[in-house]
């Protein structure tokens, strides 16, 4: 087991290593020009981009040598600073990257985590029914409704429900995180955050309970053809004792395995929806960066979001060992 | 298949036919009994009756049109591409060159009644907007409406009626024929990228799957490090590089979905070596060693057919996440640019709220046609999934 799990962490290294690379590439293929454009448009735009902070971020990545050597300097440099947690300074901002990215995380988390925890709860009942009543109509229904879910473009169903739960009806707010018209504290502003992340959230849930439905019924169904469910129902049990403790604990295999990987949509931030509802979360900044050119912040960014997916498969494989003492690893 | 050969033998045997060698095509298949069989084996009518002969395919496509939801998703499919491109020779008008003092200008022919997918409707209409203004005079509230009256040059936000079946945009291009242009793109785009992603998870899975040790281990390493790659992300900075080369805006789109591929055949490559890995172990592996055929032959003619159900059924899943991903690009403006037509570029527009509150009928057909199209694509995926799955017996 400690000797896996030191393999592993050697191979997460190793494939952070990879993925800076290439991020430092495709950024080291702009022009110098074309950077020195957008910091200006930057500055046109109303930030006001210190001229210290952009030769600061020359010197970090080393642009404007483009010599072999003088690549090889600034990628090694900018990955340097990058194992100090040193994500350069944001141009938009005028601050570090990094308290940005942190600061940030908490809307996207509470959304994201909120949105897991109700995607979990009505899933994995659907999956099941779905599974026991295989090819029933309860079956096709559910399955046909959870394929429209999956088929949803966010952009669009989030601007459905926003214009039928909020413009239309005006029962929640349109956008943003809070109503800056009053000032509230205490658990009125609880309420408020509550009130302004309810479509965002159901436009999550909705979208994304289908992958979870159908895992679930799959496994289900693999683990309800199996032997020993055979010899509980023929030694009498309840269906429902068969179902819920014999059959559903082995579906719980996979569930809990892919719940580590959930670790990068949990923090990274779902762009188009915090868009189209303008929450302040970090998946709309990063958009925001982007369309502007704030290149330490993206790839800060992008830096973050590998990161959070190494850990995320390692964590799933460490996972899978702990729930499944069938597996063992080598 | 092997089975069923026996299943047959032991019928004769029972039935007490004379021996003669049924001809069995070379091919596996499957022996389906007819409900009378049991009836005429009492009978002792000849076995070649009861018993009919199914080819692999025959066997899959009756598996596939029993399942109703993939017969709707297959009409879903073919409706879109008919829509997008056979209805535009039927219902769009396209461009025509037309030289005016030896220069060439490309038009098209105003007031023919039918569409082109940049055509504006250059009618005119009125525009009203009411602006509203209080004003307390000795102590009563006065509230004065004034209404202003613009002649805008062109027919826009004109809801559907005879002249536009589905009215037009906020430009003045008719929504109808800029549906069947866009789906043109996100059709072609999505094709491409998944062709591209399979022949390269196919060459790269292969090679893994069949040669094993450090090809196999560079390979998934490779695969590991793209699977770590944030997708749309790295798209937006693609993007911004394509911005600052002198790539022409219209091709940006097919640069931008290579790019994607580049990233995204690390799952066809997985599959396709996990497949292999088990299947090179196999008898008809020992026989083509034994025959000396050249490892390309090996792997593309033995092993590679082999994986194609499980490639196949990925194949089609993927492309409806293609398409979910070429319209989020167009929703964000990386797609095809302006006056050229995309369903997510046609959605787009709702970031302005008046547009998304009081003119539904300009997003919501290009929204319609996404979800019909990733839905279609779904459900044929699923039935083909139950229809090659040899373990399923439905």
């Amino acid at each position: 087991m400690f000797k896996y799990i030191v393999k592993r962490l050697a191979l997460a290294v190793l494939i952070l290593l990879g993925v800076s690379m290439i991020i430092y590439f495709l950024i080291r293929l702009m022009p110098v020009d074309f950077i020195q454009s957008k910091i200006d448009a930057i500055s046109r735009g109303g930030a006001t981009v210190d001229e210290n902070m952009v030769q600061a971020m020359y010197e970090m990545y080393g642009l404007g040598d483009d010599s072999f050597g003088g690549i090889l300097k600034g990628y090694v440099n900018w990955l340097g600073a990058l194992c100090k947690f040193d994500l350069g300074t944001s141009f938009v901002y005028s601050r570090p990257v990094a308290d940005i990215i942190v600061e940030k995380m908490g809307v996207s988390f509470a959304v994201a985590f909120i949105a897991t925890v109700f995607e979990f709860l009505i899933a994995i009942p659907l999956g099941i029914t779905a599974a026991t009543h295989q090819y029933s109509l309860r079956d096709y229904v559910v399955t046909v409704l959870v394929m429209v879910g999956i088929s949803l473009p966010s952009f669009f169903f989030g601007n459905i429900l926003k214009d039928l739960l909020a413009l239309k009806t005006g029962w929640f707010p349109p956008s943003g995180l809070i109503d800056s018209s009053v000032t509230n504290t205490g658990i009125n502003l609880l309420l408020d955050y509550v009130q302004h992340m309810v479509i965002p959230i159901l436009t999550i849930v909705i979208l994304s309970i289908g992958a979870r439905m159908r895992m679930t019924r799959t496994n289900m169904l693999e683990v309800l053809n199996s032997d020993y469910i055979r010899t509980a129902r023929a030694k009498g049990l309840k269906e429902r004792v068969v179902i819920n403790k014999h059959a559903f604990r082995n579906t719980l295999i996979p569930l809990v395995t892919s719940m580590a990987g959930l670790l990068p949509t949990l923090f990274s931030g779902a762009i188009i929806t915090e868009q189209v509802f303008d929450l302040p979360g970090i998946g709309n900044v990063a958009l925001d960066a982007m369309n502007r050119g704030d290149i330490p912040f993206i790839m800060g960014y992008n830096m973050f979001l590998a990161l959070l997916s190494v850990i995320g498969v390692l964590l799933a494989d460490l996972m899978y060992a702990v729930v499944d003492p069938r597996v063992k690893l080598e | 298949m092997e089975e069923n050969k026996t299943l047959a033998i032991e019928q004769e045997e029972i039935l007490d036919l004379p021996v003669e060698p049924t001809d069995l095509p070379a091919e596996p298949v499957e022996i389906v009994e007819e409900p009378a069989a049991e009836a005429a084996a009492e009978e002792n009518v000849p076995l070649d009756r009861n018993v009919r002969l199914m080819s692999p395919t025959r066997m899959v496509m009756r598996r596939f049109f029993r399942s109703r939801l993939s017969i709707v998703g297959l009409i879903m499919v073919i409706s879109l591409f008919l829509f997008s491109f056979v209805g535009p020779l039927f219902f769009a008008e396209s461009m025509h060159k037309e030289t005016i003092n030896g220069v060439t200008v490309e038009t098209y022919t105003p007031d023919n009644g039918k569409w082109g997918e940049t055509e504006l409707d250059e009618t005119g209409r009125l525009d009203y907007a009411t602006a509203e203004s209080t004003y307390t005079v000795d102590g009563v509230t006065y509230t004065v409406y004034q209404t202003t009256e613009t002649e805008l040059k062109d027919n826009s936000y004109s809801p559907p009626s005879s002249r536009h079946i589905l009215g037009t945009d906020k430009e003045g291009y008719d929504i109808f024929v800029r549906l069947m242009y866009g789906g043109r793109i996100s059709l072609i785009v999505s094709f491409l990228a998944v062709f591209l992603i399979t022949i390269l998870g196919v060459v790269l899975g292969g090679l893994a799957g069949y040669f094993g040790g450090w090809i196999d281990n560079l390979i998934m390493r490779i695969s590991d490090i793209l699977m770590c790659l944030p997708g749309v992300p790295i798209l937006l900075i693609i993007h911004t590089l394509l911005e600052a080369t002198n790539v022409p805006k219209e091709y940006r789109i097919y640069l931008m979905m290579i790019y994607l591929t580049f990233i995204s055949w690390t799952g066809t490559a997985r599959l396709v070596r996990g497949q292999i890995l088990s299947l090179r172990e196999q008898e008809f592996m020992v026989a083509a060693e034994a025959m000396g055929y050249s490892t390309g032959r090996k792997i593309f003619k033995h092993l590679v057919p082999n994986v194609m159900p499980q490639l196949i059924v990925q194949m089609t899943l993927s492309l409806g996440s293609m398409i979910l991903y070429e319209s989020t690009l167009s929703y964000l403006n990386l797609g095809v640019p302006a006056p050229y037509a995309a369903w997510g570029t046609m959605i787009n527009v709702i970031n302005d709220t008046d547009v998304l509150q009081h003119y539904p009928f300009i997003w919501v057909p290009a929204g319609i046609c996404i979800v019909i199209a990733v839905l279609g694509f779904n459900f044929v995926g699923d039935g083909l999934r139950d229809a090659l799955d040899p373990k399923a017996r439905r």
